[in-house]
């Protein structure tokens, strides 16, 4: 126990000294702890291969890790108790958010689904990112967001937010209400789509694409408006997805490809009209003729007969 | 300093004060030989005068006149750069007009629906026709100069060969709005050699402070109402057009240097410069207002091949040899396109040459065009589904599902730029093989038939386009590579091939993809390229000059004409003026409409019959039609004492038209008059022996700019006289040494 109340002393002066602010245990220790190989013999091996991969040997080390973590810092330096409560809570939301997630990803749910999640989950990590002061005094927002090079929770929930701006749900959900009335209407005219569909799909497919084609062109030009006016997230867009594709590829219901006889034709007559006028202006235009000038020459080598002469 | 300059006598610059200056005659080709000397003179009797310290006068401070045309040519190369304004202005109107139509055109696609794909095909055709008619107008029946590029015609007018009209007011006016026409009307063209051409008429017409056109004179700029002076202006404002299309200054100097310019010099090169930044700069600033980004000044050019990512610009050693055999093939491309256009354009010239027939056969090419392209689309199979971020402004379904866009209509419905800008850019997979290889081959035989009609348009961008379809092609089928890197190179290959440029090529293809790493490769492609062409085809601007007949000098003589000397080049007999001659016979001599000279040797007595006399100078058809206008005679001068002399502002007013002979009547009492041309002519014309050999008149005449080289015996006796076209009619066939024949008109 000395030796260690000695190695936090150490640990202390080289804190202060090089005013680093707090540092992550694991972080300083270990190259401490190398300077030192012969004063802590017992937990060397441990804490540097915990260092180089903590994921890997966790389940191993971490009893001595733990041990080395509480009794290696004082109070002051710890995470408070307020901060870990909520470095807790986020945890929790974190990984509801995902569990949310995983099962939206085909076909695409994930902002019908999971806005609840997902504002729950920015609550916390605004309480903790925020600089008010909680209870006791303590800002979360320096000891758990910016006190390592890793920066864990905020890359954790930095990538959320990525995934949440890419999927554009902010267009769809705007806050805990849930969708908005263009979705929800959107959703209406998808579902009586999807509902006519099933109806026909085992009959004649032109019964389908006749039947259907009111509702699937009302839908279509709903979206069509909808991307205009920038209002789609990803679900709406993938279900637009899916029901283009069954309506052209599996029902075959776009445009046919008919009267390629009065095109061809029009093109043919079209592609004729250069051979006429080439073969007309050919025939009937009179051709351009120059006058040549016979340039006065010194009488000697005026011909270019004499120039091939002389050369030769 | 204005009061002191103005005192300065030995100058030509047209002072009230000055009685030397002021009938210093405009001199061809040998300008400064006048001032020079009396310079000389001046500072000799300074120094006679006062022989050891000369005090501070006036007359040593004369040196510095000079200072003042330079400024003012600064500021004018400078105008010339911001003069490109309003063309950046007519772009942008052309651009959006033009995304209309194609919206337009969509439009009509989709409520053709119900009537019929045949319907909208026919409208189509009809609307394109339309617009490449109202072209074809104004070009065949307005201004048949603005037709075609314009490079071949700036070309030989920095050459030195005076062509008419081709740096008019109208003619800027015709090719603007004429490219306008063509490019919204659907043809295979581009807009960069248009812009060129007007940069380069924007420049003269600022460079002379006034525009006959409107009848309007601002009373500047007199001093530049020369040939040479505004030979100066108007490669720098070909490179600005250059530097304001790619977005290339450097390339736009170089390019002046390549294809223009003939009379080079340091201080011309970094005015070019300068004007070709001032152009850039301008553009910007307007781009960045029409952006609503005023003070942005990183737009690139108005063609702009956007940015490559630099992990896509890498290359290896062993991609060299690549691209070099697709240089190799873009020669070839390059010279069949030169060669079927060879053949087009001979056949035009010779059955296609009334307007009428012109203007039908531009409105033929617009329909075929459209037709064409809309059976390519109609057939194609090719459907892209529509991506998150549309690279594509007006995808067009027509038969594709719904969510997806016909590829084949997006690469001709865009613009021409737009669409070499995704060759070059969309990731792998945005481009079918069979539809490419379709696209090449139809635009590369449409724009091949469109250039030359009577339609003002480019060669440029098509190239570009063919080439990056064909490289994009090559990419796709190198399956390990980057397509946009091959369609570069391609664009390159095929541009190089078709126009056989460059030096500037490499410059301007460097600038405009704003990345120097593929300096070499595109060197060495244009390279390939410009010696496979030429082993079997002249480029294409070269073939048309020769095809106008054009008394264009290269920069060399023919290889094989030592043997030639001036006796054999000459014209003689030589028609000459006395220096004391009747105004009788200069009419007639001017009036002779088969022989038509344009400069006429003066001599101390023409005999009788045709014995060589003396020579004593040289005078210009425009500075005797100026003498006869004014009526310079002898009589007249000793009756009329108080007559105002004739003045050098005389002859730079009536530049660059001067009136034809016909216009200026000489009654019958006058015609017996007698005109003393002593001290108009230029008396110290270049002359040279009998002996000199073909290419050292030929290096006098590229290198001084001259239009007449007298050509005289042992006693300075004028034996003959040598003009352009005397040395242009030779020229290095396939049987060696071959003359041309000379043609009226």
């Amino acid at each position: 126990m000395s030796l260690h109340r000695y190695n936090s002393v150490f640990v202390l002066i080289f804190i202060n000294s090089y005013a680093f602010g707090v540092f992550d245990a694991v972080n300083v220790t270990a190259p401490v702890s190398a300077t030192t190989p012969q004063q802590a013999p017992s937990y060397v091996s441990p804490g540097s291969s915990a260092v180089v991969s903590p994921v890997v040997f966790k389940p191993a080390v971490e009893p001595a890790f733990s041990v080395a973590l509480r009794s290696s810092f004082p109070e002051d330096l710890e995470v408070s108790e307020y901060c870990a409560e909520l470095l807790r809570l986020f945890g929790q939301r974190y990984v509801a958010f995902v569990d949310c997630l995983v099962p939206a990803a085909r076909p695409v749910k994930v902002c019908q689904n999971c806005f609840p999640e997902y504002h729950s989950l920015s609550e916390v990590f605004l309480n903790i990112s925020s600089d008010q002061m909680g209870p006791g005094n303590v800002s979360c927002r320096d000891s758990i967001l910016r006190s390592d090079r890793l920066m864990l929770v905020f890359l954790l929930n930095s990538n959320m937010d990525t995934i949440w701006q890419r999927s554009n749900c902010i267009q769809c959900v705007k806050d805990l209400s849930g969708p908005n009335n263009d979705t929800l209407y959107y959703l209406t005219l998808l579902n009586q789509t999807i509902t006519c569909f099933e109806k026909y799909k085992q009959g004649n497919l032109t019964e389908l694409c006749k039947n259907c084609k009111d509702a699937y062109k009302r839908l279509n030009d709903l979206y069509s408006r909808m991307e205009g006016n920038k209002t789609l997230c990803i679900d709406l867009e993938d279900a637009m997805n899916v029901t283009r594709k069954l309506w052209s590829k599996n029902f075959g219901c776009s445009i046919p490809r008919e009267e390629t006889i009065p095109v061809i034709a029009v093109s043919c007559f079209m592609l004729f009209l250069p051979i006429i006028f080439y073969l007309s202006s050919f025939l009937h235009s009179e051709q351009k003729k120059r006058k040549l000038i016979h340039p006065n020459r010194a009488k000697s080598y005026a011909s270019l007969m004499n120039i091939q002469d002389k050369r030769s | 300093m204005a009061n002191i300059t103005k005192k300065v006598s030995w100058s030509s610059r047209g002072d009230e004060s000055g009685p030397a200056g002021e009938e210093t005659p405009l001199l061809n080709g040998s300008e400064q030989s006048r001032p020079l000397t009396q310079v000389h003179q001046v500072l000799r009797s300074t120094l006679r005068g006062r022989p050891k310290e000369i005090p501070h006068n006036e007359k040593l401070l004369s040196l510095k006149y000079e200072v003042k045309p330079v400024a003012s040519k600064i500021v004018i190369f400078s105008i010339i750069g911001s003069m490109r304004t309003s063309q950046c202005l007519i772009e942008l109107i052309r651009a959006s007009f033009l995304a209309s139509l194609t919206h337009i055109f969509s439009d009509i696609v989709k409520f053709t629906e119900a009537g019929g794909l045949s319907i909208s095909l026919i409208l189509w055709v009809v609307l394109n026709c339309v617009f490449v008619m109202l072209g074809a107008i104004m070009v065949a029946f307005f201004e048949p100069i603005a037709a075609g590029s314009g490079i071949p015609q700036i070309k030989c007018y920095l050459n030195g060969v005076k062509i008419p009209r081709v740096v008019r007011l109208k003619t800027l006016l015709v090719k603007v709005l004429g490219v306008i026409c063509s490019v919204v009307g659907g043809l295979a063209v581009g807009k960069e050699g248009p812009m060129i051409h007007s940069g380069a008429v924007v420049a003269a017409g600022v460079s002379q402070g006034r525009s006959t056109s409107l009848k309007r004179d601002f009373k500047i700029f007199e001093y530049f109402r020369r040939d040479t002076e505004k030979r100066d202006f108007v490669s720098a404002g070909a490179a600005a057009g250059v530097s304001a299309a790619f977005g290339a200054p450097v390339g736009g100097v170089l390019f002046s240097l390549e294809e223009g310019a003939s009379f080079w010099n340091q201080m011309l090169t970094w005015r070019i410069f300068f004007a070709s930044m001032i152009s850039t700069f301008t553009l910007n600033f307007i781009l960045s207002i029409y952006h609503n980004k005023p003070g942005d000044l990183s737009n690139p050019g108005l063609i702009n091949f956007g940015r490559f990512e630099s992990e896509v610009m890498e290359y290896n050693l062993y991609e060299i040899p690549l691209f070099m055999g697709m240089g190799a093939l873009g020669g070839m491309l390059g010279a069949l396109f030169n060669v079927l256009n060879y053949w087009l354009t001979i056949f035009r010239i010779r059955y296609v040459h009334r307007p009428c027939l012109q203007v039908m056969e531009a409105m033929l090419v617009a329909a075929v065009t459209a037709t064409v392209a809309f059976i390519m689309i109609y057939f194609s199979t090719d459907c892209q589904p529509l991506g998150p971020d549309h690279n594509e402004e007006y995808p067009l379904q027509l038969f594709c599902a719904d969510g997806e866009y016909n590829s084949m209509a997006t690469a001709f419905f865009n613009t021409p730029e737009r669409s070499v800008r995704s060759l070059l850019h969309n990731p792998r997979g945005t481009y079918n093989a069979l539809t490419l290889g379709l696209f090449t081959l139809t635009y590369f035989f449409l724009a091949c038939w469109t250039y030359g009609l009577s339609v003002s348009a480019g060669v440029f961008i098509p190239s570009l386009l063919i080439g990056a379809a064909w490289g994009r092609l090559c990419g796709i089928l190198l399956t390990w590579a980057d397509p946009g890197k091959y369609a570069l190179i391609g664009a390159a290959a095929q541009l190089g091939g078709i126009v056989r440029m460059t030096l500037s090529l490499t410059v301007i293809m460097v600038e405009a993809t704003g990345n120097v790493t593929y300096g070499l490769p595109i060197m060495l492609v244009l390279m390939t390229a410009k010696i496979v062409g030429d082993y079997f085809q002249e480029g294409l601007y070269d073939i048309h000059i020769k095809l106008q007949s054009v008394p264009f000098l290269h920069w060399e003589a023919p290889a094989t004409s030592h043997w030639l000397t001036a006796r054999e080049v000459m014209s003689s007999p030589v028609t000459c003026l006395n220096r004391i001659e009747k105004v009788g016979t200069i009419v007639d001599i001017l009036s002779n409409t088969s022989t038509n000279h344009n400069g006429f040797p003066v001599v101390a007595q023409v005999s009788a019959d045709d014995e060589p006399a003396k020579l004593c100078g040289l005078i210009l058809r425009s500075q005797l039609i100026v003498l006869l206008k004014h009526k310079v005679f002898v009589e007249l001068a000793r009756s009329r004492l108080s007559q105002r002399k004739l003045q050098l502002k005389d002859f730079r007013d009536a530049y660059p038209r001067f009136p034809p002979i016909q216009s200026i009547h000489v009654s019958q009492d006058e015609r017996e008059c007698m005109m003393d041309l002593t001290e108009f002519m230029n008396p110290t014309p270049y002359t040279v022996p009998q002996e000199t050999s073909l290419p050292r008149v030929f290096k006098l005449f590229r290198a001084l700019g001259l239009r007449h080289l007298v050509v005289v015996d042992d006693a300075n006796r004028v034996v003959g006289l040598v003009t352009r076209k005397d040395l242009a009619r030779y020229h290095l066939g396939k049987h060696g040494l071959e003359e041309l024949q000379l043609a009226q008109t």
